[in-house]
């Protein structure tokens, strides 16, 4: 009797993945239905109960093992978030880029004051200033397939969303090259490790654009069903091949995106959206994060956590609210947008890894940190967002 | 009691509906506001102003003696409109239909009388997302207004074969040249006006329908023509907005010679029997176009659209002399001597690309840069 299956009960990958997906989707109705959150707030609380930090239902392993839909799921996400910057806008409508540089640079100087302050070191801190630039795409992405939500507020908040991702990626590799100069590592690691981040992702992430549009082009105008396919290929061979060639896949996944919108013949490579057929990877995604999160890390760090966010949520608001007249928006509004890039990205929890290899003693407080500062964004994230759109008016009444 | 304010006859006006597009894949977006919004931090005294669903716009134009000053009004309308959608990253486009999008996304816009229509007509009223031209023509009174909307009924089926701009509808090809006369369709005070000879019985109709509740302004009649008394013109409402600002204009120059022809030959041929295959020829002039054929209850006889639409372009020579608009008359023949209508460019372009999206890009490209890539 002793071999039977029930007497070493272990869940394996799929039974994992099963579990985020089913408990996620009950979580996201719960949430919403009880207390009106947003669906994803519901997959991040779900993940936080039967991830390690409580209930232990997934384990690490269990999570790792669910990693190849979780960067699935990310990559779809990036690549849609590149496909929203039209470099032909950004040509006629130029203060909306310089609105976003001022911005993240601004957000970039106050982190790293406020983190300096903090007692982090110079290089821990840089990074983690980087990380608080960029607006998370897969939130913003959900949140305005969730909510229906269309206008000029949407439209900028994409493409801020996207812009703000490529510049923190760039901050961070060029930060991490000075961490390792810091550190008196090799040359190579200081110099050219970083310059191969930003530029063999660029490149891959361009000669998938340039393959995708080939291809589409040779499947033929017909074949709708086996270019969407073609696509999700394309997307998981480039996060793969990001990860074997040691570059950023989140910074390849959105110049894919982005060359294959504005590349000439690119424009029809995504029809339909992947979006909607997204959706099973980004529940899996969001439970995922929430089962990452450690809530213990509040203990030590939420003084500092909260000063960031707080930080990282004043000043876009305050920018697009001064600029907001140029941008084509009321000063309210304006309000509104900065509100919404509140999200922090969860593409950040990958280049984590990256730091702390580079930091050496900092490490540890960097870590802690910025959990504790994913803990509270993660949870509170999409509900700003959702406000946000809402006030702003970008969310359809119900008829 | 409705009163007719008389206008200089054969004076022309025209309003053109236009699709609000995102241009990501150039669906239907919520964008009358924003863009209003913005056209309006200038002055500029043009006439725009938002219509049933949020992604729909409507530009009219001023009065005008002839379609060439109309042309140039439209292209100055034309410049304000793209520059504030290019800040904005919308599109804008003509066409009958919006090949892909899905009725019940759209959002009717908050103004009174649209909530009342969505109100009473439902679904109806999401489903009326479809874009249309209107010709307005100057009559010298209501008696004029009631013999021209009876003469223009026969010319219909042209009006339709020469703007048709609709062939796809919520994603499919709906194998007509123009589907969007369908959703007019479905209202009950569509068709066509009632066999009324002159202003008073106009008005005694109007008064018996408004006391029965059925109406309370000439607004709640949808008919494919229609006497619009505060205008002063009878206004068509049959058309397609086309894919370019060109044709619009050549369509009023139609319009303005054949009431020429009926007013001044003082035509009063006005019997109910006419209108018996009205509803016919309509119908083949939406689902073949130029290729339709069209029946001549009175005489007993068909005939081809594309014959029948040449041999009245020829026969209004001397009103296009006397209207001085000869060249748009020569160019309305070249285009239904070449079967040349903007369904067919469309289907083309769905052929070559196989994407609806790509459709509406390049309707958009065309409509706001003149651009056929």
């Amino acid at each position: 009797m002793s071999q039977l299956p029930w007497h070493s009960l272990s869940l394996n990958p799929l039974a994992a993945f099963g579990i985020l997906l089913t408990l996620g989707v009950i979580g996201g109705q719960i949430a919403n239905r009880a207390g009106r959150l947003p669906a994803i707030t519901g997959y991040v609380l779900t993940g936080l109960i039967i991830g390690p930090a409580s209930l232990h239902l997934l384990n690490q392993e269990l999570l790792s093992a669910a990693d190849l839909f979780v960067n699935l799921a990310l990559g779809l996400a990036l690549f849609e978030s590149g496909r929203r910057v039209d470099l032909h806008w950004l040509r006629v409508e130029r203060t909306l880029l310089l609105t976003t540089l001022c911005y993240c640079l601004a957000v970039f100087a106050a982190l790293c004051a406020l983190l300096l302050q903090g007692g982090l070191g110079w290089q821990a801190s840089s990074m983690m200033a980087a990380l608080g630039m960029a607006t998370s795409p897969i939130v913003i992405l959900e949140m305005l397939r969730e909510t229906r939500a269309e206008g000029q507020v949407s439209e900028r908040l994409t493409t801020a969303t996207a812009l703000s991702s490529v510049l923190s990626v760039i901050v961070f590799a060029i930060a991490l090259s000075s961490a390792h100069l810091q550190n008196q590592h090799s040359t190579e690691d200081a110099i050219l490790s970083p310059a191969w981040l930003i530029l063999g992702s660029c490149l891959l992430g361009l000669l998938a654009g340039l393959l995708a549009i080939a291809l589409n082009r040779w499947l033929g105008s017909q074949q709708r069903q086996r270019q969407t396919v073609l696509l999700f290929g394309l997307i998981a061979l480039l996060v793969g091949l990001s990860v074997m060639l040691n570059t950023l896949p989140s910074l390849a996944l959105l110049v894919f995106g982005l060359a294959t919108r504005n590349l000439r013949g690119g424009h029809t490579v995504s029809e339909p959206g992947l979006l909607s057929s997204s959706h099973f990877f980004f529940v899996a995604f969001f439970v995922a994060a929430g089962a990452q999160l450690a809530p213990q890390a509040l203990a030590n760090h939420w003084p500092l956590a909260l000063a960031y966010l707080l930080l990282r949520s004043a000043i876009p608001m305050l920018c697009w609210w001064l600029l907001a007249p140029q941008n084509c928006l009321s000063r309210q509004r304006g309000l509104w947008l900065g509100l919404a890039l509140n999200p922090l990205s969860g593409g950040s929890a990958m280049l984590l890894g990256m730091s702390t290899l580079a930091l050496g003693a900092d490490a540890s407080a960097f870590s802690g940190s910025m959990m504790a500062v994913f803990v509270i964004s993660e949870l509170a994230g999409p509900l700003l967002t959702r406000l946000a759109l809402r006030r702003a008016g970008d969310i359809p009444s119900e008829d | 009691m409705l009163h007719f304010n008389n206008s200089t006859p054969l004076t022309l006006g025209v309003e053109l509906e236009l699709m609000i597009l995102n241009r990501r894949d150039y669906n239907l977006t919520r964008g009358s506001d924003d863009l209003l919004l913005l056209i309006d931090r200038q002055p500029h005294g043009y006439d725009i102003k938002p219509e049933i669903t949020q992604g729909m716009i409507e530009i009219g134009t001023a009065i005008h003696q002839g379609s060439d000053t109309m042309l140039q009004e439209l292209q100055g309308i034309r410049t304000l409109l793209v520059s504030s959608a290019q800040k904005l990253n919308l599109g804008l486009a003509g066409g009958g239909s919006h090949p892909f999008q899905h009725w019940s996304e759209q959002q009717i816009y908050p103004k009174e009388r649209y909530q009342l229509v969505s109100e009473l007509y439902g679904y109806l009223a999401k489903q009326f997302t479809v874009y249309g031209q209107h010709i307005h023509i100057g009559c010298p009174d209501g008696d004029s207004a009631i013999r021209l909307s009876h003469y223009l009924a026969r010319y219909i089926p042209h009006f339709i074969a020469l703007s048709a701009s609709s062939p796809f509808y919520q994603g499919m090809d709906t194998l007509f040249q123009t589907s969007r006369l369908t959703s007019v369709n479905a209202f009950p005070l569509s068709g066509c006006m009632p066999c009324v000879e002159n202003w008073t019985q106009f008005n005694a109709y109007f008064q018996h329908m408004a006391g029965l509740g059925i109406v309370a302004s000439m607004k709640d009649f949808y008919w494919d023509i229609r006497p619009k008394p505060e205008y002063g013109t009878v206004e068509i409402r049959i058309c397609d907005t086309p894919l370019d600002i060109v044709t619009p204009t050549l369509l009023a120059a139609y319009a303005q010679m054949l009431a020429h022809r009926c007013l001044k030959d003082e035509w009063h041929d006005i019997q109910a029997a006419h209108y018996h295959t009205y509803n016919y020829n309509r119908f083949q002039a939406c689902r073949f176009g130029f290729d339709g054929v069209l029946v001549d209850g009175a005489a007993g006889q068909q005939i081809g659209l594309q014959e029948d639409l040449l041999s009245t372009l020829n026969a209004l020579q001397p009103q296009a002399r006397a209207l001085n608009c000869e060249k748009e008359l020569s160019l309305l023949r070249e285009r239904a001597l070449k079967r040349q209508s903007d369904s067919q460019w469309l289907r083309a372009i769905y052929r070559a690309s196989g994407s609806l999206s790509e459709v509406v890009r390049r309707q958009s490209e065309h409509w706001m840069y003149g651009s056929t890539t």
